[in-house]
């Protein structure tokens, strides 16, 4: 008697639709239903759209710098639809940095990052920096001037933190200054070592949102005799594929309408006498404009570890002042802050 | 026949003996082996990434050369001249006094010591611009206004050399392709006295 492939299939993988209901059905709160709480599924959507646009573009493109360009320029403008999933990767990138940090923003100012979900902040800290870090690698690897000159400033600031600085540039660089290894190590950063860690990282992530349950908020207009929570699945799920939806027409417009161009092949001898990173960075090059090597990034250092600790300094805070504000209004002056540097570096040339 | 009597045996102790008192040699072998196992486990998979990380650290650091660049009685004294590095940076060269000794020249790099942009010099004002992070550096490389000034960082020189009259500088010799490759980029500019002054 021959089993239907289904029956075969189950026989050998003892799943059915119970067990994987079980599995899924998160009970999800209710403010989740509106989808500017749902951030944190737009950077996980958008690392896959990186993940499968990165490995096409990885295709044809070759990290080294008598290569490098010329096979972005082949990508962009000979390879059949090469120009439009370059601009899916550049725009998404782009989307990617701002969706992180709009969801950091609002676990910030609703305090879902308090006891007992402390060490998910440090997670996504660590996610934070690192989709800054494969934002800065991937612009890097063009190898155009802004590229070539930023990746040559990134290295840089590595040089100035004190006793290790000199090891971490040499080790980034494969030399002394940029070199003939300098791409391809950015290019194994980029492309592997990164998105691996933040693959982990984002497993991690979400297995701690599973373990701890999703924050709980109460609002002054909701209807108490209404059900707290609802299904993830199949209701939490369509949500997110909508969202998903949306991000590809958004990302198709952006990368047909504004599409990833190409500035003049990198020379080494020769700094563009205006030279901007992408706009992610501009606060971190305003602050080095401000101030000395070392002590911009010190300083600089110092503010990522404030950033990592705030859940404790936090905490400490509201035992001894428990309705203390001090969080929203650190929050406000930070974000403050990042947007007049942002818009100072944007608005002049030097 | 008589058989030796076997000296007493130690009888191994009841379950549960060595909660409270100091371990046994059973527990001790256990403990021992499993931290000799965790330590050797550390020491390969420790030795193993310090050949990791020593694999990916540059083994080498940078090819450099010396190269002759003029005769010292060519170069006026108070004059200056623009050398260009086999691998196409730009070096500002100039002769500050007239004893004939190495003493006498500086050679300046158009690396900025900030975060490594190339400075070019802006004849308008008198100095060396880093389009960077704004760093400017005075005609003798000091640095005089943006990071460069605050930390009192100066453009790094090159080292010199005389020997019998001509003048020499250590150079690196490796370079990344060029975006203008036609342009003339290696040796002895000519041109006394046609660079950035000093």
């Amino acid at each position: 008697m021959s089993l239907s492939p289904l029956t075969w299939i189950r026989e050998r993988v003892p799943v059915g639709p119970e067990q994987l209901r079980e599995l899924t059905n998160e009970p999800v709160p209710n403010h989740l239903k509106k989808w500017w709480w749902c951030l944190g599924g737009t950077p996980a959507y958008l690392f896959v759209v990186q993940i499968v646009t990165g490995i096409l573009l990885a295709f044809y493109y070759k990290p080294s710098p008598q290569t490098a360009y010329e096979s972005v320029r082949y990508i962009t403008e000979e390879a059949s639809f090469g120009w439009f999933l370059r601009g899916l990767h550049k725009w998404a990138a782009t989307m990617m940095v701002a969706a992180v940090v709009l969801h950091q923003m609002r676990i910030f100012f609703t305090g879902a990052y308090r006891k007992p979900r402390e060490l998910n902040w440090l997670v996504g800290m660590c996610l934070l920096l690192l989709t800054l870090i494969v934002g800065f690698t991937g612009y890097s690897l063009v190898y155009e001037q802004l590229s070539y000159w930023g990746a040559t400033v990134g290295a840089n600031i590595t040089d100035s933190v004190p006793v290790v600085g000199v090891y971490l540039k040499e080790l980034l660089l494969g030399g002394e200054v940029y070199n003939e290894n300098t791409l391809s190590r950015f290019f194994i950063l980029h492309a592997a070592v990164l998105p691996v860690t933040m693959a982990a990282l984002i497993a991690l992530h979400v297995t701690l949102i599973r373990l701890q349950g999703v924050t709980e908020f109460h609002f002054r207009d909701e209807d108490r005799k209404k059900p707290a929570f609802f299904n993830f699945f199949p209701d939490h799920l369509l949500t997110e594929l909508s969202i998903g939806l949306v991000l590809m027409v958004l990302l198709s417009v952006l990368a047909t309408v504004l599409p990833a161009e190409m500035g003049p092949k990198a020379d080494p001898l020769s700094t563009p006498e205006v030279i901007k990173p992408e706009w992610f960075f501009y606060v971190a090059f305003r602050w080095l404009k401000l101030f000395s090597g070392t002590l911009a990034v010190l300083s600089m250092g110092l503010i990522v570890f404030l950033m990592y600790a705030w859940p404790f300094i936090d905490a400490r805070i509201r035992r001894s002042r428990p309705e203390s504000e001090a969080s929203v209004w650190i929050g406000v002056a930070g974000a403050l802050a990042i947007i007049a540097l942002t818009v100072w570096e944007a608005s002049v040339a030097h | 026949m008589h058989t030796p009597e076997r000296p007493p045996q130690p009888q191994p102790p009841p379950e549960g003996h060595d909660s409270g008192n100091p371990p046994d040699r059973r527990s001790f072998l256990a403990r021992a082996s499993s931290m000799g196992m965790i330590a050797g486990l550390g020491a390969s998979y420790g030795t193993a990434g310090l050949y990791a990380a020593r694999y990916l650290y540059p083994s080498k650091p940078r090819d450099k050369a010396w190269m002759f660049v003029a005769r010292i009685a060519d170069v006026a004294v108070g004059g200056s001249l623009r050398y260009t590095t086999p691998g196409g940076e730009k070096v500002a060269l100039a002769r500050q006094g007239s004893a004939g000794t190495v003493e006498d020249f500086v050679a300046l790099s158009s690396t900025c010591p900030h975060l490594g942009c190339q400075v070019h010099w802006e004849s308008q004002n008198q100095r060396f611009f880093c389009p960077c992070h704004n760093g400017a550096f005075d005609k003798s490389g000091k640095g005089i206004s943006g990071p460069p000034g605050d930390a009192g960082q100066s453009l790094p020189r090159y080292p010199l050399r005389v020997e019998g009259g001509l003048l020499y500088i250590e150079v690196p010799t490796e370079s990344l392709e060029v975006a203008d490759a036609s342009a003339p980029r290696e040796g002895h500019d000519p041109c006394l006295d046609g660079g950035a002054p000093l």
